[in-house]
């Protein structure tokens, strides 16, 4: 047999009970709503800011911008433009936009662990501020993708440091080297031998030095010498019995001779003249000449025609005997 | 062996379309249950003191305990991932894990759960005494609608239920996320709200609501659906608690990770 329903027990102020448990839930629940949209900035005035990106990788829509790590906007939307970048539309309240100057940077850099970080950084804020829907380039960093390029870097430059340490490098020798001339330099004639190479080549140049120097003291009495020699040929030259005032009262009369000399050549001048007026009445004479010659020529010819004439009329001394043989 | 074949076949079509239908009735009970809960009309006198009576036995008398059981789990657990994530260096990754998976996950279920322990398994055991004993057929010759005099304001008291323990519990926890990560500095305020912000957003805050919604209903709806279509003899009572008991442990795993899955996949 199934027991019998007991009557339900009184249960007191079961309502207010009830609706007292319904107003804390609600209440709750709209406390909890209400803070969230205060959270998610839904009463907060905000402007817009673009970011233009060539690659929106790692960016999320309800990520922060942030501006000395402190969270001061956030991304609203990611779309595709028409010339395939990535632009970024963010949410920046009208309190923290101040922040924000036309000077500023953006970044979007990725960690190796973690979310993709877009960072703002002002330089100068004094700058005017960034106005309502800026577009801004943002540039990007990634540290995952720097990796591999570090590292071959880093590869390369191990490699050549090895190079360098090893024994037989020029490096070592160098440092080898180095200690030789240290080594040499410790002797008694210090830096010098070390130059030189050994301590009796340091020992030949300080001879030399010695020389060198009671050779420059009598080059020095020499100069000496010399500069009273110069002034004695200033005196015989310049003075005055001199060389130079002989030489100009030669001059003077040179002057005299030459001017004699002009004259004389005026009167070749002349004669001259007088040369060339005979040369042409020779010349004419010199033309009559011609004709006469002509003429004379002319009667010699008839002359030798006429004895020709003769000798064949007259064979006086032509050989006609006939001989027999 | 052909014979046997097709006889198996045959049964497993009708266990098929048996399960199909009782799946069915459960969605058909429920929309109804939630339309009558949302009715003004539902709330006469008589009903009104039933549902505040539900409600102060499923939620009003667990509601200390569950809060002080919930407070010391979300404590532990924001211990440990405070003390993993610093150890890891990844500190400031440990508040907003602690609200994801204490806050959106952890302590709905858990209150789902406690509810369908406590009263869940009540409600199916009840109702389907009362199924067997006939009550509502005696309810309803004395001119008195069943569904609404006895079954509606045990859905209304399991959903009131879970929310208010939900709620309750994960505004506890929020507070505890806070303390365990900035001790008790007023100046981590501002990145707190930075991140409760980031984290509820329009989707996860509506996802959340659905699903404790979904979660209470499912807690009252599945028992009594399973209660009502055992055949009424006695000794099928057990069998009633058993298969409604099991169907809610599914629906309750099923939803979780449906919400899961819509959240992070």
């Amino acid at each position: 047999m199934l027991p019998e329903p007991q009557p339900a027990p009184v249960i007191p102020h079961a309502e207010f009970k009830a609706a007292l448990l319904l107003a804390l839930t609600l209440a709750l629940i709209s406390g909890f709503l209400a803070y969230v949209m205060y959270a998610r900035g839904v009463f907060a005035s905000t402007q817009r800011l673009v970011l233009v990106a060539d690659d929106s990788e790692g960016a999320k829509v309800g990520m922060d911008l942030t501006f000395s790590g402190f969270p001061i906007g956030r991304v609203q939307r990611i779309e595709l433009a028409a010339d395939g970048k990535a632009r970024i539309l963010i949410d920046v309240p009208r309190e923290e936009a101040r922040w924000l100057r036309t000077s500023t940077v953006f970044t979007m850099e990725r960690g190796l662990v973690g979310d993709t970080r877009i960072r703002a950084y002002t330089g100068v804020l004094d700058d005017p501020p960034l106005p309502e829907g800026a577009m801004r380039p943002v540039l990007r960093g990634d540290a995952s993708a720097e990796i591999p390029r570090l590292i071959a870097t880093m590869r390369a430059l191990l490699e050549n440091l090895e190079h360098m340490s090893g024994a037989e490098s020029s490096l070592s020798a160098s440092i080898t080297n180095v200690q030789t001339v240290t080594e040499r330099m410790k002797g008694r004639y210090g830096a010098l031998a070390g130059v030189l190479g050994s301590g009796d080549n340091a020992r030949k140049v300080i001879t030399a030095l010695d020389r060198t120097n009671a050779l420059l003291a009598s080059v020095g009495e020499v100069s000496a010498k010399l500069d009273r020699m110069i002034v004695k040929a200033d005196e015989r030259v310049f003075g005055a019995a001199g060389v130079m005032d002989e030489t100009q009262k030669t001059i003077v009369q040179l002057n005299a001779v030459l001017r004699d000399a002009r004259e004389s050549l005026k009167k070749a001048d002349a004669v001259l003249a007088e040369a060339q007026a005979v040369g042409a009445n020779t010349r004419a004479a010199t033309t009559d000449l011609a004709a006469l010659r002509a003429e004379v020529e002319a009667s010699l010819r008839k002359v030798a025609h006429l004895v020709d004439e003769i000798n064949r009329k007259w064979p006086f001394a032509r050989d006609t005997q006939l001989k027999l043989p | 062996m052909h014979r046997g074949f097709s006889r198996v076949l045959g049964e497993l079509g009708t266990a098929f379309l048996g399960g199909g239908a009782s799946w069915w009735r459960v969605f058909h009970f429920g929309a109804l249950a939630l339309v009558m809960a949302l009715s003004p009309a539902t709330y006469d006198r008589e009903n009104r003191a039933v549902t505040a009576n539900q409600i102060y036995f499923t939620a009003w008398q667990v509601l200390p305990w569950f809060t002080l059981l919930a407070a010391l789990l979300s404590l532990v657990l924001i211990r440990i991932v405070v003390e993993t994530t610093m150890s890891y260096g990844l500190s400031q990754y440990a508040l907003e894990m602690v609200v994801r998976v204490l806050v959106l996950e952890l302590i709905p279920l858990f209150a789902a759960l406690f509810v369908a322990l406590r009263s869940g398994a009540a409600i199916n055991t009840e109702v389907a005494l009362m199924h067997i004993r006939g009550d509502f057929d005696a309810l309803r010759r004395a001119g008195v609608d069943p569904l609404r005099r006895e079954l509606v304001p045990r859905v209304i008291g399991s959903a009131v239920s879970v929310v208010a323990l939900a709620a309750v519990s994960g505004v506890i926890a929020l507070a505890l996320a806070y303390i365990g990560v900035y001790g008790f500095s007023p100046w981590g305020f501002a990145g707190y709200t930075r991140m409760v912000g980031h984290v509820f957003d329009l989707q996860v805050t509506l996802g959340l609501a659905l699903k404790t919604l979904l979660f209470g209903l499912a807690v009252a709806v599945i028992p009594i659906t399973a209660s009502l279509e055992t055949p009424r003899e006695v000794r099928l009572a057990p069998v009633a608690v058993l298969r409604g008991m099991v169907r809610l442990f599914l629906v309750l795993v099923l939803l979780e990770g449906a919400s899961l899955a819509v959240k992070y996949i």
